[in-house]
């Protein structure tokens, strides 16, 4: 069988193409499974602000550090089930480093009260997703900015403790449909 | 120069190797997912997989997941290797070429 190189490179790229396709159906996987996880925890912990104001620092450390234990879990299970790490150190190394600069702006520099901390962490966490889409994939992106854009639209037009509700429902439930939709990709 | 393999040459099967090879040696993929990565339909999936299977490049472990059947394709250590040469002789062929135009 004879092949020109012209042949021989479309080959190769074809093998790429599939390549790249089966790494980022991996990482779809796995981000969709913590995005829908995310989401149930945002959900309850602002209906659960929503429900008792006084408590809001208590419930987003619980919402906090159960996401953080979950994320941690989901990522070691898909480790053991697939022997693929789809997220090395550096990544989880930077998402360290954007969360202490986020406490650092919010809580430090900032004296934010709960309505600007109910839109300063989902607007900076949504950051992390299109900023982590140039890499991974339009969907990191189109999720990250649709969220951001209603996060905003919940900050400047819906008042009171409705705002909690609103953010429930767009952050909690943005990053679910978010997640399922990755999923169906 | 290496021959290039018959059986992986045609472009689909070209695909569906390279999916499975990009997978940690073992690890395999669902039909239904395989035939949207390599943008195959059911029916001309099935009859490439076979050709596959049959030249013992893959691995076909078929299963229930609750009343669901799910069909998993996976490389074998013969496939990886074929897949290894095929993608060696490819890369030759552009290097002579690169070096006879020179």
């Amino acid at each position: 069988m004879k092949l020109d190189s012209a042949e021989a490179r479309k080959a190769l790229a074809d093998i790429d193409d599939v390549a790249r396709r089966v790494r980022q159906s991996r990482i779809y996987d796995l981000a969709s499974r913590v995005m829908i996880m995310w989401g149930v925890l945002v959900f309850a912990g602002n209906l659960a602000n929503w429900l008792s104001p006084r408590d809001g620092g208590a419930i987003w450390i619980a919402v906090n550090t159960l996401g953080v234990g979950g994320t941690v879990t989901l990522s070691i299970l898909d480790m053991r089930r697939t022997g693929m790490h789809s997220f090395d150190l550096r990544v989880a190394a930077a998402f360290v480093l954007y969360f202490a600069f986020g406490l650092f702006c919010s809580v430090v520099l900032g004296h934010f009260g709960p309505r600007q901390m109910g839109t300063f962490w989902p607007v900076y966490a949504m950051l992390f997703y299109v900023l982590a889409g140039l890499w991974f994939g339009r969907a990191f992106v189109a999720i990250g900015l649709g969220i951001t854009v209603l996060t905003l639209i919940g900050y400047f037009f819906v008042t009171g403790y409705a705002f909690m509700l609103w953010m429930a429902v767009t952050n909690g439930g943005g990053l679910i449909v978010g997640g399922l939709c990755m999923r169906r990709d | 120069m290496a021959e290039l393999d018959d059986v992986i040459h045609q472009p689909l099967r070209l695909r569906i190797m390279a999916a499975l090879n990009a997978l940690p040696s073992g690890s395999g993929l669902e039909f239904a997912r395989l035939k949207k990565l390599t943008g195959a339909t059911d029916g001309n999936l099935g009859a490439h997989i076979e050709t596959l299977s049959r030249a013992g490049y893959v691995g076909v472990d078929k299963a229930f997941v609750g009343k669901k059947p799910q069909t998993t394709v996976t490389a074998t250590a013969e496939g990886r290797g074929a897949f290894a040469r095929h993608v060696a002789t490819l890369q030759e062929i552009i290097a002579a070429s690169a070096a006879g135009g020179k």
